[in-house]
């Protein structure tokens, strides 16, 4: 299963304020992309006009260079922000109502609503209502809602919000799983190091625009290159001090933490460690993900 | 009819049963309540989760056993006290020829009564005997009528009845007594006959026709009230849960809202078939007069007129749910949608004891009156085969428009959270 989601120039204005302002990106399938932004930064807007659910003033989604009408969407899988399922219909039979929405064979629906729930750990559950379960139950039940009719197309908004560890990486594990199959998985989450941990790619908008996009590995090693040093005796880092191109940023318990201009070359910088005594750590250090949001949104 | 289609109806809920229980034993499966029915079509989807979660509901189950002993009581009280008529009791002071007795005796029958003669000492006897109410008559010397309270010619008692009959009937044989007629020409007037009085117009129905349609008014203004309801709340359910935004991600706005008001038409429908059945198939055993004269036309009527009613204000209720998201919103919205259908059953009610006025026929042919209106209008005779058809064309027709109207609202409204979603918004909006 191969596959491309292309958000092309997505604008939306509520009166004076504009939601998306020309958002594109894409969503390659076979990968996580977590889906970042500030509160009211446009995520749900885009998610929601994925789907549909969103009238657009310009702009276009499309799946595999074909626009996205009710035939496509139908083969996409979502999970809203605000959960969504009937509170008092019984569980399995809610599942199996929503893969049959989608084209679903009642037998395939059966058989899938099965294997899910069976997945997620909420089988027993399957003759229960909506609204008797736990919220972590009623989480994985509307993954289930997303994942019944075997979508190409994963977008999950806030999945991981309210959940335990446990509850985590049960999500992380299916959406890691979807990824591997060829699917295209777009998740919005709050959570960076979590989306850290799941994510190949992340996109971040803001104020309804595209701010940064790219792998997680090539964002965390893009800027500036960072080391952490330690040496034996010292604890203000003075032996850094006054070397051109090398800003500390911070000093903890001994181990400086150095920002090197591009000009700069580490082994300059190890040699004036060893210079000063006995290099007892001597780490390049990758930026973490909150970093990489904190400066992309400045 | 109406029989055919609940044997259609429980005919194929049995087949589809049949089969999804083979297909669970060739699939192994262990579900037992997923069936989702043979419906392939989005809106046919919706429309059967509707049925089977209305069907499955304690309100459905209750309401209709409800109703349907109502309909039994209706139908079954009238008979009982048809059956067991209470005697007329009459004292006789003095002496009462044979002819004047046979008079009494068939007076009372032609009023649908019996009679029990009493002969009393003196009319002393009989005051006393009327007024504590062991007598509702007293004849003194075969001349003189006596009965506690005066009886008028318009109270339709059945005491009242016998008694203005006995004093027609007894005046009539005494005048006969009076020429000194030879018995041939005697037995003659006996056999008198009044003669038949032929109309230009069509008079008002009464009896049977009359109490059918008075039933059926009262059933489709229960339905219309608990079904439109139904469709309000659910609309609004389906937003305020936000399971809205799971299924229009698979489905369209007008295929969801048409499976939905479907399905429940369809629970009414049935539900209304079957209390006709069951009125019919009672009424028809316990012998009552429900399905005389034009009664059976006037209930095919009342269904017809509850499947063009409810098609008409399903739509309605449809959008002021999609501008709702909490039950208190459902409230407000609600009550100006009820007075049309309180409006249209008052006027009806009022006409269907009556001749209809000019205001009221107006009414047969508005949409919103029409479900009540021309129903009775029905079972007074007063209406002819054309002019029915004619209302139910501009029922058909406005209904068309106001689905139309309905669903653009539904669409723009359905998806807007946050608290109530003002009309005016939305057709700006649409205009916009």
């Amino acid at each position: 299963m191969c596959g491309l989601l292309e958000l092309e120039g997505l604008t939306r204005r509520y009166g004076r304020l504009t939601a998306l302002d020309g958002l594109s990106f894409s969503v390659p399938a076979g990968q996580v992309v977590g889906f970042l932004g500030p509160n009211g930064a446009g995520k749900t807007t885009t998610m929601r006009a994925v789907f549909g659910l969103t009238d657009l003033d310009a702009g276009m989604v499309r799946w595999n260079g074909v626009p996205v009408g009710q035939a496509e969407r139908r083969r996409f899988g979502y999970m809203p922000e605000e959960r969504g399922l009937y509170p008092a219909m019984l569980v399995g039979e809610q599942l199996e109502y929503l893969g049959r929405l989608h084209g679903m064979s009642a037998i395939d629906a059966q058989t899938a609503t099965t294997t899910w729930l069976e997945r997620l750990g909420i089988a027993d559950r399957a003759v229960s209502k909506v609204d008797a379960l736990s919220h972590g139950n009623q989480q994985r039940v509307q993954l289930a809602a997303a994942l019944v009719h075997g979508p190409e197309v994963l977008i999950l908004d806030e999945p991981l919000a309210g959940l335990d560890p446990s509850g985590i990486d049960a999500i992380g594990d299916v959406l890691a799983e979807q990824a591997r199959s060829g699917r295209c998985v777009l998740f919005s989450s709050h959570q960076l190091d979590q989306v850290e941990d799941l994510c190949e790619s992340v996109t971040i908008i803001d104020h309804g625009r595209l701010v940064v996009t790219g792998k997680v590995d090539d964002l965390a090693r893009s800027g500036p290159r960072r080391l952490v040093v330690r040496v034996e005796g010292d604890r203000d880092a003075s032996w850094a001090r006054g070397i051109a191109g090398v800003t500390i940023s911070e000093v903890d318990g001994g181990a400086a933490r150095l920002v090197l201009d591009q000009s700069m070359d580490s082994e300059s910088v190890l040699r004036a460690a060893m210079a000063a005594g006995r290099v007892t750590e001597f780490v390049f250090e990758r930026r973490r993900l909150s970093e990489v949001f904190r400066e992309a949104l400045g | 009819m109406s029989g055919g289609l609940i044997a259609a109806i429980v005919a194929v809920v049995l087949i589809v049963r049949v089969r999804a229980r083979l297909r669970r034993r060739t699939t192994g499966q262990q579900h037992t309540r997923y069936g989702l029915g043979p419906f392939r079509s989005d809106v046919g989807l919706v429309a059967a989760r509707e049925m089977r979660e209305r069907f499955r509901g304690k309100i459905f189950r209750v309401g209709t056993l409800l109703i349907l002993a109502v309909v039994a009581a209706a139908i079954v009280i009238p008979t009982l006290d048809k059956g067991k008529p209470q005697p007329q009791r009459v004292g006789i002071v003095g002496a009462l020829s044979a002819p004047l007795r046979a008079a009494v005796v068939s007076s009372a029958k032609s009023v649908g009564t019996t009679v029990h003669l009493v002969s009393l000492d003196d009319e002393a006897a009989a005051y006393a005997g009327l007024r504590s109410g062991r007598l509702d008559l007293a004849i003194v010397e075969g001349r003189e009528l006596v009965v506690n309270k005066p009886v008028g010619s318009t109270d339709t008692s059945t005491t009242a009845q016998f008694v203005l009959a006995v004093s027609k009937d007894l005046g009539v044989v005494e005048a006969v007594e009076a020429a000194r007629l030879t018995p041939a020409q005697s037995s003659e007037l006996a056999r008198e006959r009044a003669l038949p009085v032929h109309s230009l117009q069509p008079g008002p129905a009464r009896g049977a026709a009359h109490t059918t349609s008075l039933i059926g008014l009262i059933l489709i203004f229960v339905m219309l009230s608990q079904y439109n309801t139904w469709i309000l709340i659910g609309v609004m359910e389906e937003k305020s849960s936000r399971v809205i935004e799971v299924l229009l991600a698979a489905v369209r706005p007008i295929q969801l809202l048409t499976g939905k008001v479907l399905g429940i038409g369809l629970v009414a429908f049935v539900q209304a078939s079957a209390i006709v059945v069951f009125a019919l198939v009672l009424a028809k055993s316990v012998g009552s007069d429900l399905l005389h004269g034009t009664a059976p036309v006037v209930l095919l009527s009342t269904l017809a007129w509850l499947v063009l009613g409810y098609a008409f204000y399903c739509w309605v209720y449809a959008a002021a749910g999609s501008l709702a998201e909490r039950q208190d919103q459902v409230q407000s919205l609600a009550f100006p949608l009820s007075l049309p259908i309180i409006f249209g059953y008052i006027m009806a009610l009022t006409a269907a004891s009556g001749n209809p006025s000019y205001f009221f026929k107006v009414l047969a042919y508005l949409p919103p009156t029409a479900p009540f209106a021309m129903p009775v209008l029905v079972g007074l005779g007063a209406v002819t085969w054309w002019e029915f058809l004619a209302s139910a064309l501009i029922s058909i027709a406005c209904t068309a428009g106001l689905a139309r109207l309905a669903t653009g609202i539904y669409r723009r409204a359905i998806l807007r959270t946050g608290g109530r979603v003002k009309l005016r918004d939305v057709l700006t909006r649409a205009a916009g």
